[in-house]
């Protein structure tokens, strides 16, 4: 659980309330059925952005709203649990701390305003090939072009621009701005099992409007990085919570044997050590964003920490919610097999358990 | 300045003079300073440590300073416990009378019982053992069978308690007897005091895996205990338990206090006995992930007992997650000990007879630690109640 301030309990809950009426698990459901395929429902984002949901994060002095990394990571949470699809991830958290934590004080000034917004949607390419590696490889920099291929880069095809991470001619890494309608850009949307859009994009000698470079550009664009996985590990709390609750509810329900599932000790224990682990991943993940409040800069052990152990957690939870439901379990009809489906992707973006428990020993010196 | 501020600092300062450095390092059992009449102190440096603290009340520092507790704040509490930490200081002070019995006493106790033990008990007079479970009741603790029969000014106690933890040195034991056979399980208990010098009390040590004997089995043989030592009602046992337990679980629940902590870490021991890769990472990822693993839980574990202490303060604690904690805690540690054991490799073997003080130390932990998933209520009891009293799940 998080501990939340008396402005961060009423976000929090006008937040819910939003989305129990404008995006409840259905809203997806119609979205993954829709054609001509949507990256999100545009009446959601712009219901969001009305909240000002993009700046919930964002100091007042920056044009937020002030309410700190844990409130956002509150309002994130909670879209985890209705498997809300909007750009809130890619654009209003990592973009944004891309342009925050990497860019020129004129270009923070000029593109952070239309995130905070809402107005632009902006994502960050930075995965090459099928496995999660952060270090570009193959995305070069030639003069004023780049070359190479992204994928897994959420939200792509309906994005204003691309944050493409790469390596220019001295193999130094910078971070290109790419317009959508740029030529030599190729961009191919695809629906993952999430029911959301994921872009595979191809560049070729693509003409590029700006740079973000300099030292510290490397060192801030692991810190978005970082704040990114952090808040997807909130909503991957939403989720799991979210299944537990639902599995409860069906074992307090269901009869087997003249007796309701539920008492059966071999599914107790199961939620019971389930519960444990969710809530020692929940205790990192609000550590990780009181961290954040605190100012600290250098979060990827907090990072890594958090997103093995919800992921291992949310892994298991969805497993677990699918087998405690029985043959309901694995139909389309119950919402479970959303969830499933939603932990298998959120697994992957920004590199999965194995990936940050490597990362977490090299950082911890073993 | 903030008066915690403050606090702070005065305590910071006031640690500084007086914790001997010798007692500013990590606990081995051997220097542990036990309460009692029996107890001898290790060095004369914990002697002074454990007098400067009793002095100021803050071997109970939460206790009410009129009977001789610190009187302390449950912030200012954990002030001096993040200070002491800060320093490595010692634990000042071992017994069951304090960490069990104090609270019970001073939720259930008579004024006349408040100001006879807790005195004592804060100034380390009287060691307490813990005289619940009987041999037919364990897990199922309520049906126990150990018999007090009332005379009016007194009951006359016979039956055997055992697993009483340190029985054989303690000076007095609280026990849980039924008085009442007729009544239904929990309703047929009470809660006494009994002085372990009474007539017909003896003690029988059990020989255990780590290679110590701790435990014992106690005997009451027609063992006359005055009316004053009830605690509670008479047939109330049961709720004064509960609480009793409640304190006890969240003790196992932060290890430190009741394990030696091993001074080497696990990592240095694993980089140092294990074959490194030429990144000067352990070269086999197996084990390398599982350590990495076990150190994200202790983190970890660390975060939730402070999202529990923020939550209380704010109002907000989801009454579910203290339940965790017993569990989460005792079941971490023990992987920690298999880990330790496996990066020892067949030297973890010995139990005795190496020439390393360390290394035996190491394996008699794995050894003793098994024992914290069953003591105060066994993982399975732990989960039972998370399950149904948690997460709403029917009986
Ligand atoms: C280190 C240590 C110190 C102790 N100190 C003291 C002390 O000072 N004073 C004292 O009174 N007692 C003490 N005990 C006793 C301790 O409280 C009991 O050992 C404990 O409650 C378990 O009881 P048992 O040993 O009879 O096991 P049992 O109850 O016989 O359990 C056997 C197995 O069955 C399982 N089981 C039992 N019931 C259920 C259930 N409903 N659902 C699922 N599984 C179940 C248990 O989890 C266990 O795995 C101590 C024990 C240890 C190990």
């Amino acid at each position: 659980m998080m501990i939340l301030n008396d402005e961060q309990r009423m976000l929090r809950d006008t937040i819910a309330d939003f989305l129990a009426k404008e995006s409840p698990v259905d809203a997806l459901r119609a979205l993954r059925d829709q054609e001509p395929e949507l990256a999100w429902e545009p009446s959601l984002w712009s219901g969001l952005c009305e909240l000002g949901a993009p700046a919930v994060a964002s100091s007042e002095a920056e044009g937020g709203l002030g309410f700190g990394q844990v409130g956002m990571g509150a309002l994130i949470l909670e879209t985890g649990r209705t498997l809300c699809a909007s750009p809130l991830l890619s654009s209003a958290i990592h973009a944004q701390a891309v342009i925050r934590h990497c860019g020129s004080p004129a270009q923070i000034e000029r593109r952070l305003p239309g995130l905070l917004s809402g107005d632009t949607v902006a994502s960050v390419a930075i995965q090459e090939g099928s496995q999660f590696r952060p270090a570009p490889r193959g995305t070069r920099r030639n003069g004023n072009t780049l070359s190479g291929d992204k994928s897994l880069v959420m939200d792509a095809g309906a994005a204003d621009y691309l944050l493409v991470s790469a390596l220019d001619e001295a193999a130094q890494f910078c971070i290109a701005v790419v317009h959508l309608n740029t030529p030599g850009l190729t961009i191919q949307s695809q629906r993952l099992m999430d029911g959301r859009q994921y872009g595979s994009v191809s560049l070729e000698i693509v003409e590029v409007e700006e740079w973000l470079e300099g030292e510290a550009v490397e060192q801030g664009f692991t810190r978005a990085l970082d704040e990114a996985t952090i808040m997807l590990c909130c909503e991957m709390l939403g989720a799991s919570r979210e299944l537990l609750d639902r599995t409860v509810a069906y074992l307090q329900e269901r009869e087997q044997f003249d007796v309701k599932v539920g008492t059966f000790q071999a599914l107790q224990h199961r939620l019971a050590t389930a519960y444990c682990e969710l809530e020692l991943a929940a205790a990192s993940v609000f550590n990780a964003l009181l961290a954040m409040d605190k100012g600290e800069t250098v979060l990827s052990e907090h990072a890594s920490r958090a997103k093995a152990l919800v992921g291992d957690i949310l892994q298991h939870l969805s497993n677990e919610a699918v087998q405690m439901h029985g043959g309901m379990g694995v139909t389309d009809e119950m919402d479970i097999g959303l969830f499933l489906k939603r932990s298998r992707t959120c697994n992957q973006l920004f590199g999965n358990s194995a990936f940050h428990r490597n990362r977490f020993a090299t950082l911890r010196g073993f | 300045m903030s008066d915690m501020d403050s606090f702070r600092l005065e305590t910071r300062a006031w640690l500084e003079a007086h914790c001997p450095v010798s007692q500013r390092q990590p606990i081995v059992r051997e220097e542990q300073i036990w309460a009692g009449s029996r107890s001898t102190f290790p060095s004369e440096d914990a002697r002074q440590w454990f007098e400067a603290m009793r002095d100021r009340g803050w071997t109970a520092p939460t206790w009410p300073t009129e009977l001789g507790g610190g009187g302390l704040s449950s912030e200012e509490a954990r002030i001096l416990e993040q200070e002491m930490a800060r320093l490595q200081c010692r634990p000042p002070l071992y017994d069951m009378g304090l960490w069990m019995l104090g609270p019970a006493l001073l939720t259930y106790g008579t004024p006349g019982q408040k100001a006879l033990h807790i005195p004592r008990i804060v100034r380390g007079e009287v060691r307490w053992a813990q005289g619940y479970s009987d041999p037919g009741a364990g897990s199922d603790l309520a049906s126990l069978s150990t018999r007090a029969i009332d005379q009016g000014d007194h009951f006359v106690v016979s039956g055997t308690k055992i697993w009483t933890t340190r029985a054989d040195v303690a000076d007095w034991i609280f026990c849980l007897v039924r008085t009442d056979p007729d009544a239904s399980k929990r309703e047929g208990i009470s809660f006494l005091l009994i002085d372990m010098a009474s007539e017909g009390v003896s003690t029988r040590p059990i020989p255990l895996i780590s290679g110590e004997s701790e435990f014992c089995q106690t005997f009451f043989d027609e063992v006359q205990v005055p009316r004053d030592n009830l605690v509670g009602e008479l047939n109330g046992g049961w709720e004064v338990a509960k609480e009793l337990l409640k304190h006890e679980r969240k003790l196992m629940a932060t290890m430190e206090v009741i394990t030696e902590k091993v001074d080497v870490g696990l990592v240095d021991l694993a980089k140092s006995r294990l074959e490194l890769s030429d990144a000067g990472e352990i070269a086999d990822g197996d084990l390398r992930s599982r350590i990495a693993t076990h150190l994200m839980h202790a983190d970890a574990l660390h975060h939730l007992n402070e999202t529990i202490y923020r939550g209380m303060k704010a109002g907000q604690l989801d009454p579910a997650l203290p339940l965790t904690l017993k569990y989460i805690g005792t079941t971490e540690q023990q992987r920690k000990d298999e880990l330790m054991l496996e990066i020892l490799g067949t030297d973890g073997l010995a139990m005795t007879g190496t020439d390393s003080v360390e290394q035996e130390r190491m394996v008699r932990n794995w050894a003793y630690n098994k024992a914290h998933t069953i003591a105060g209520g066994t993982s399975e009891i732990q989960l039972n109640i998370i399950a149904r009293r948690g997460l709403g799940l029917p009986e």
